[in-house]
């Protein structure tokens, strides 16, 4: 972290230096690069996680772990990458990004933001060291049903006060947002012509504070139902396990979206950019946005169709979902629009934005394969479902991110990344998610079971493509972290406008930008 | 900075709000199951003011049983099948055997398919009313007397009632 850019601009800000520069700092960028610095470490860490899953499931039978421990590795494996790399990175583009989109000096709330960050590494210290428990980590899954999760070892309270530490961190960040973006606009930056990439924030800030705490409350019941009597969900008390579903998903379908709408909000940034031309439809994709935020709240029981609904709900639920691939489909159908008859070039951020509109695309398609009930009845708890959401999350917000650093690392630090470098990443990169998820497909539609370490040996040619794909995949990231080492080395020599086709106020500003960004807000015609 | 003011007390009053919300959800999902009968969930007080008005129409009622868990038991139904009468009370029982040496607490859990039609199924009295306590390597008979609502729907031919027994020894917290 030492070879942040901003040291250069730090002598005329009495700030401490070293460590405490990092603890006590209240400045956005700080903020914003300790937070994608993190969500990077989280991603490894979770990465690897996954590394040992589909090592163990490179072969039929038992070879590498234990089933406990495989369970324990599926659980953790998914907690660390939603709330550990994917959401912190989001959050950290956001730190990084809102002042110097709208104009603002600096976040709303600097002391806030600062503890927010500072909350994470002690939440996931303590989520990580439940695995050194004699009882090990929690194993019942990331979405912690109960009663399963109620019977588990010593970890859970920890992994619920953990959780909670992270809904603390989320929520601070997310009123963070709101307060920045609707008061320290530029004058003249009415709501309608902010950046789409403000847009999608304001309203993931929207969800995340109306979703977090309805898991804060659904993991509170299950504490009270553990260690102080309550039977929110215990049968034996008159509780209702099949509830909990019902709370938890209700927070977990906003989740869902709070991965990928700022994901959409940066490829709507990246298109045009690389397009050469406006973002098609600036208003159609503002309205899409918001009308996927409100209908994520009630379509939460399709996660849970093999629960024993009415029919009833059934059909509820599924129209209201399949209702969600109208809106989506604006969106897909808007950045093809872009694109046509602009002048197109494909620097690295634009090929993963590209890769992000194909393959999240196919993600969106698997996921209305799943929103049919009775389709569903075959695909629920299969690897169909894994291959899913994984093609919505890692070539979806994964390639989201990505892009987004390649496409304003050079504004952040003043340095290009060697742009050859970043096609091979990206190839390789595009090429091993393939070779990992696709066959996922094919195994779930077979029936193949999820969270399970050993399987049929009808299923061994396709997963061990899978693992092969994986381990490509893992060790092409590390392709990422030296492009990131080389290009930090580097002397700084980017323009202030690195993309000629790039539009928005931080193009205005000097690459790297200054300590605090518009001390003097800009006007917008 | 009234503009600030407004923005932070409105984002916290949804983050309050929210969080007091996912426990409305319980009540909520309780009513909601009552309206519309899912869950199947009956009668969890005894029914008082009961008249029998026989309807010379019959139903077959299917009693099956669960042991949650590794309980130390041996639960059936005493009956596995009878054919009532519509609108007239029955007495039937289940047969508890705690096969371990100490005293048990169990607490059963009542639940009857189909869903929709399970508020008609009453219950006058059951042992799933109250927790029951039954000592090392006992027998007992678990009483359980009901009565079928004429306002049963027609098409119901059959009527499914099944009970999880728990062992709640030592469990924190069960009434």
């Amino acid at each position: 972290m030492s070879t942040n850019v901003q040291d250069i601009h730090e002598d005329h800000h009495h700030a401490p230096s070293g460590l405490m520069r990092w603890i006590t700092t209240t400045n956005h960028k700080d903020i914003g690069s300790l937070y994608l610095w993190f969500s990077l470490l989280m991603f490894f860490i979770g990465g690897f996680m996954a590394l040992i899953i589909r090592a163990e499931l490179f072969e039929p039978g038992l070879q590498l772990v234990i089933p406990g421990f495989f369970n324990q590795m599926t659980t953790m494996h998914a907690l660390i990458m939603i709330f550990g790399a994917v959401m912190p990175a989001f959050v950290g583009l956001a730190n990084w990004q809102i002042p110097i989109m709208i104009g603002a000096p600096d976040m709303a709330l600097p002391r806030l933001n600062n503890w927010s960050f500072w909350i994470l590494p002690f939440a996931f210290t303590m989520l990580l060291s439940t695995l050194f428990f004699d009882s090990g980590g929690p194993a019942a899954g990331w979405t912690l049903y109960p009663p399963l999760s109620l019977q588990g070892g010593n970890s859970m309270p920890f992994v619920i006060l953990s959780i909670h530490l992270l809904g603390i961190s989320s929520i601070l960040g997310a009123i963070n947002v709101i307060a920045t973006i609707l008061n320290m606009r530029a004058p003249g930056m009415t709501l309608m012509k902010m950046p789409i990439f403000i847009w999608t924030w304001l309203i993931t800030a929207f969800l995340l504070i109306a979703a977090m705490p309805v898991l804060a409350g659904a993991i509170t019941m299950l504490l009270t139902d553990r260690f102080f009597g309550t039977s929110f969900f215990t049968a034996s008390g008159g509780g209702d396990p099949v509830m909990f579903q019902h709370i938890f998903w209700f927070f977990g379908h906003p989740e869902v979206y709070i991965l990928i709408l700022p994901a959409f909000g940066i490829v709507s940034t990246i298109i045009p950019a690389f397009s050469r031309k406006k973002l098609f439809g600036y208003d159609s994709m503002v309205y899409a946005t918001a009308s996927i935020a409100l209908l994520s709240f009630i379509v939460w029981a399709h996660h849970m169709f093999t629960v024993g609904m009415p029919l009833a709900g059934e059909i509820f639920f599924m129209l209201t979902t399949m209702l969600i691939a109208v809106p989506t489909g604006v969106k897909v159908f808007n950045w093809v629009a872009t694109m046509w008859r602009g002048s197109m070039t494909f620097e690295t951020p634009m090929l993963f934005a590209l890769a992000f509109i194909i393959l999240f695309t196919i993600g969106g398609f698997s996921g209305l394969m799943l929103a049919m009930t009775p389709a569903d009845f075959q695909y629920h708890d299969t690897y169909f479902v894994v291959a899913h959401f994984h093609y919505v999350l890692v070539p979806g917000a994964v390639f989201a991110i990505i892009a987004a650093v390649y496409y304003w690392l050079p504004k952040w630090t003043g340095k290009m990344y060697s742009e050859s470098l970043g096609k091979l990443h990206f190839w390789l990169t595009t090429v091993f998610v393939n070779v990992t998820f696709f066959p996922m497909h094919f195994v779930g539609l077979a029936g193949m079971p999820r969270r399970i370490p050993d399987y049929p040996v009808q299923f061994a040619d396709f997963n061990a493509i899978a693992s092969v794909g994986a381990f490509g995949f893992g060790l092409s990231q590390l392709l990422f972290v030296y492009i990131l080492y080389n290009t930090l080395k580097k002397d700084v020599t980017a323009e202030d406008k690195v993309w000629d086709g790039a539009e928005g106020l931080e193009w205005t500003l000097s690459s790297p930008p200054p300590y605090h960004s518009f001390e003097k807000a800009p006007r917008v015609e | 900075m009234s503009n600030y003011k407004k923005t932070y007390i409105t984002v916290s009053f949804i983050v309050v709000f929210m969080f007091f919300f996912s426990y409305m959800l319980v009540p909520l999902y309780d009513i909601f199951c009552e309206i519309t009968g899912l869950n199947g969930k009956t009668n969890q007080e005894r029914i008082v003011n009961l008249d029998e008005k026989p309807t010379n129409r019959f139903v077959t009622i299917k009693f099956t049983s669960t042991v949650a868990g590794a309980g130390p038991f041996d639960f059936e139904p005493l009956e596995r099948e009878m054919v009532v009468e519509v609108g007239k009370v029955y007495t039937t029982s289940y047969i508890l055997t705690n096969q371990s040496n100490s005293l048990k607490q169990v607490t059963a859990s009542p639940s009857v398919v189909p869903g929709a039609e399970a508020e008609y199924f009453k219950k006058i009295e059951c042992f799933c009313f109250t927790q029951q306590e039954i000592n090392g390597l006992e027998t007992k008979e678990l009483p359980l007397q009901f009565i079928i609502d004429d306002k049963l729907s027609s098409d119901t031919k059959t009527l499914i009632l099944s009970y999880t027994m728990f062992n709640t020894t030592d469990q924190l917290g069960v009434k």
